[in-house]
């Protein structure tokens, strides 16, 4: 199956490292290039699943450029 | 203006003050003094270690600091975890006995801010212990660090007692107006994270100019410091003053510096040090973050930088702190240093002001210990503290109780709550400026402030059914026979 991003169901994610035990992968990190949640996919289900995450913390449809900015860039980016 | 002046330190805390030079000084002491632990089993990142660094800063007296170094997937890695996470903890720093009662830490911490003589060494970048190890191309922070999430609906890997430096990007040859602050740092990607300032703080300030004026703005992110370090870089001193400074006349000892690649100075005994560059105008999607008063910050747009180099000591340790919802080791880091310029400040004005204990979510609950000139008076300190730096953000409730009541000994509160507060004279004053992040707040930014005077009658108070209070003993006398008593349980004589 697809890794999808547990926030905002995005298929755009990376995977950033791998835990390693007696040379066997234990775990990855993986991250998502949209809403940049980053995880580990031996975390408990309330930070990884998107069927057990809270309501509130679900990001999928969000519009991230409307997200407030708490420093406003003072230029366009170069 | 210095006038050079030291305090005078006692043997043992000028003997601490020697020998701890770095974080891994202070965890041997810890040590001896059964206040640092290795946690003897394998933990998973998560949510092993969250789970354990909250049980140890339950313990708000004698909680240890607790080192991991057997964390599965990170082979070789170290944590350490609640350094600051108990008043025994900062008790050893001062060169005090673990068991010292607050109030005397308090004062303890006040006594020192007589000194304003820096006492900073210089030492060689190549003698530096922090570059032992020096990493500038495949940067990869998942490897160099073992990341993990602190709370569980945190956006990501967050690194949250760093001290990070930077220099004013218009004027970076200014060592003063170089700035230490802690700032949460959110792990964007091996080579990237997040910086999370506000425009009313230095770092925040710098970050504008640097993006206004179109110059580079390079910070020094230091992991595992000596622990005078972030408990005093959190203290706000003027944005022309040094914290460097600052902590090593707190410490009365030299702290030792040495320059990083990209020129900030940096503490040469420090684990890891991140070098970073400001992405001009670049934001990434940040948080959210459990904050200190307890709930989660929002998601938002902040400045992203991009690391340039790292370096760290031998077999570093990534100290890291549990932040969330009370009692953590974020309230007793800065508790005491949030404290002490309240206290100065309204004693210039008041000297019947005996005690402030501003330690519950960063002021947010306070407690003024005063003696009453005259019936009232403590409601008019009340309004003063309001008009403090901190007061005017953070202190939202205030209880003011009488001089004879510690402050710091919730019981001693307690009793003056119920036995000195009239419900009729409370006050609230409605909208006024609130932290943003107060889950309390009416909207963000904006709420009430409480104060409730549970100083004792006098008049023209109706004095009412008011008895002869007892006069119940207490101060140093009753300390010396409580750590006497401590000895004889543990079986001394
Ligand atoms: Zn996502």
């Amino acid at each position: 199956m697809k890794t999808i991003c547990p926030r905002c169901e995005s298929t755009g994610v990376t995977q950033m490292h791998a835990g390693m035990e007696n040379n066997q992968i234990l775990w990855r990190v993986w991250h998502c290039k949209d809403c940049a949640y980053t995880w580990r996919d031996s975390e408990p289900a309330e930070s990884i699943d998107p069927k057990v995450r809270p309501a509130w913390t679900k990001m999928k449809g969000v519009d991230f450029d409307s997200l407030r900015q708490v420093i406003p860039p003072a230029h366009k980016p170069t | 203006m210095a006038t050079e002046k030291v305090v005078s330190l006692s043997a043992e805390a000028k003997a601490v003050a020697a020998r701890v030079g770095s974080l891994r000084d202070f965890l041997a002491y810890l040590g001896e003094h059964d206040q640092c632990v290795s946690w003897p089993d394998p933990v998973m990142p998560e949510p092993d270690i969250r789970n354990i660094s909250v049980a140890a800063g339950n313990n708000v007296s004698t909680g240890p600091a607790v080192i991991f170094d057997k964390i599965r997937g990170y082979p070789g890695k170290r944590i350490a975890v609640n350094v600051h996470g108990s008043f025994g903890n900062l008790a050893l720093l001062l060169g005090l006995p673990k068991i010292t009662p607050v109030r005397e830490l308090f004062f303890e911490i006040i006594r020192r801010w007589g000194s304003d003589k820096p006492l900073l060494e210089r030492v060689a970048p190549e003698k530096a212990p922090v570059n032992e190890n020096r990493v500038d191309k495949n940067i990869n922070l998942y490897d160099l660090l073992p990341l993990y999430r602190i709370n569980a609906n945190d956006g990501g890997f967050y690194i949250g007692k760093a001290c990070v430096v930077s220099r004013d990007p218009l004027e970076p040859d200014n060592f003063g107006k170089q700035n230490v602050g802690i700032y949460r740092i959110q792990v964007m990607g091996p080579d990237t994270f997040t910086l999370l300032s506000i425009p009313a703080h230095d770092m925040g300030r710098q970050m504008l100019m640097a993006e206004q004026h179109g110059k580079p703005l390079k910070v020094s992110v230091m992991i595992g410091n000596h622990p005078a370090m972030p408990m005093f870089a959190a203290t706000p001193v003027g944005y022309d003053e040094s914290e460097f400074a600052y902590a090593s006349q707190m410490m009365g000892a030299p702290l030792r510096l040495t320059t990083a690649v990209n020129g900030t100075d940096i503490l040469a005994d420090t684990e890891m040090v991140i070098e970073g560059e400001l992405q001009l105008n670049q934001r990434e999607v940040e948080g959210p973050f459990g904050e200190f008063p307890g709930s989660y910050s929002g998601v938002r747009k902040v400045p992203l930088f991009r690391v340039t180099s790292v370096s760290h000591r031998n077999n570093p340790i990534f100290e890291n702190i549990y932040i969330g919802k009370g009692w953590t080791e974020h309230d007793t880091l800065i508790g005491l240093n949030t404290s002490a310029p309240i206290y100065s400040q309204l004693k210039k004005d008041f000297p019947e002001v005996a005690a402030v204990n501003a330690l519950y979510q960063h002021g947010l609950t306070g407690i003024i210990s005063v003696r009453n000139r005259f019936a009232g008076f403590a409601k008019s300190v009340a309004m003063r503290a309001l008009g403090t730096p901190h007061g005017t953000m953070y202190l939202k409730n205030l209880i003011l109780v009488d001089e004879n009541v510690d402050p710091f000994d919730l019981n001693q509160v307690m009793w003056a709550l119920s036995t000195r507060t009239r419900a009729n004279d409370i006050i609230v004053i409605p909208n006024m400026p609130m932290v943003p992040i107060d889950p309390a707040a009416e909207v963000p930014g904006k709420g009430h402030r409480l104060i409730i005077d549970a100083t004792s009658f006098m008049a023209p108070d109706n004095l009412g059914a008011d008895p002869h209070l007892v006069d119940r003993p207490m101060g140093p006398e009753i300390d010396a026979l409580m750590q006497r008593l401590n000895e004889l349980q543990k079986g001394g004589v």
